[in-house]
């Protein structure tokens, strides 16, 4: 090797310092891309709570039967995928591929079924008349275009979580990536459910008849 | 370089233990909200409760209590502050429907 390939590692190795996070760079970004992430949900949350607050009236369309019903199945589904997905990553650093692979396709099942449930209610609200700049009651149409473009950011965080699970699992299942990629993706999945856990009670809950 | 990850795992037990504790938080913000309560109210409760429900999400399904302090505190006090600073517009929403604009 000559001089200056020497003096190149030597360099190289000096510049590379072990990163004090204690993790991978993949898992560290995706940390960042989650809190930038929770800061536009906040963000839209906060812009519902500003509309609202400054409202005149504010419809509170869900019955009990069938909109908060069907908004607490959803939770439990969700909160259920997280619990699926938690022994993905178990089985992954166990590395035992069949389980994983297992494991993130029952994950994936309950999302879908979430992300079903979800655009069937859309699609009952769609039929009285409700919308993004509709409201059948005649009052403020700012309800509808806070509810949906807050579940909707959400249903698009899940149905492309949905998807990336899906890549991510065959993938891992051909031995084509790591545990960590799978701890990475769990990290993901785990933040969309977690944004849930403000959106039923904000979006829902406040505004059960 | 060592990236030296954490590979801590809490089990099986504690999953269902947070898990269980999630769905008792989910019931119970579903009670309140047929308890007839004053809207501030109700939102408070339903605020700190989600907020309970997000520290279990994030220290145990996410595993932010395994992992180095650094990562806590590097990414956490940004967000809540973030938070608190949204924080100022609640005047203006109080001005504005003290003072409705009125239609032409």
């Amino acid at each position: 090797m000559g001089d200056s390939q020497m003096s190149m590692s030597a360099a190289h190795a000096a510049t590379m310092e072990p990163t004090p996070f204690g993790m991978t760079s993949k898992k560290l970004v995706m940390w960042l891309f989650i809190i930038a992430d929770a800061a536009t949900f906040g963000a839209m949350l906060f812009a519902y709570g500003y509309t609202r607050a400054s409202a005149v009236e504010w419809p509170r369309p869900f019955a009990f039967f069938p909109s908060v019903v069907n908004a607490m199945v959803m939770t439990v589904v969700l909160l259920t995928s997280s619990l699926t997905m938690l022994q993905a990553v178990s089985a992954a650093r166990r590395d035992d591929r069949a389980g994983t692979a297992k494991w993130m396709w029952i994950t994936i099942g309950l999302g879908a079924l979430f992300a079903g449930l979800h655009l069937r209610e859309w699609f009952n609200m769609f039929k009285e008349g409700w919308s993004l700049s509709a409201n059948p009651t005649g009052g403020t149409v700012q309800f509808g275009a806070a509810f949906f473009s807050i579940t909707g950011l959400h249903l698009a965080h899940v149905i492309s979580g949905v998807v990336a699970l899906a890549v991510i699992a065959m993938m891992f299942k051909k031995g084509r990536l790591t545990a960590g990629h799978i701890e990475t993706t769990g990290l993901y999945w785990h933040f969309v459910d977690l944004v849930w856990m403000f959106v039923f009670p904000l979006m829902y809950l406040l505004n059960a008849h | 370089m060592s990236t030296a990850e954490t590979t801590h795992e809490p089990g099986n037990t504690l999953y269902l233990m947070v898990f269980g504790a999630l769905l008792a938080i989910v019931a119970v913000e579903v009670v309140l909200t047929y308890q007839h309560l004053a809207t501030g109210t109700l939102l408070t409760a339903l605020l700190a409760l989600a907020i309970i429900e997000a520290t279990l999400g994030v220290a145990y399904f996410m595993h932010m209590k395994y992992e180095k302090r650094i990562l806590f505190w590097a990414l956490i006090p940004y967000l809540l502050l973030c938070f608190i600073m949204m924080n100022h517009i609640w005047r203006d929403a109080s001005r504005v429907i003290a003072h409705p604009v009125q239609s032409p």
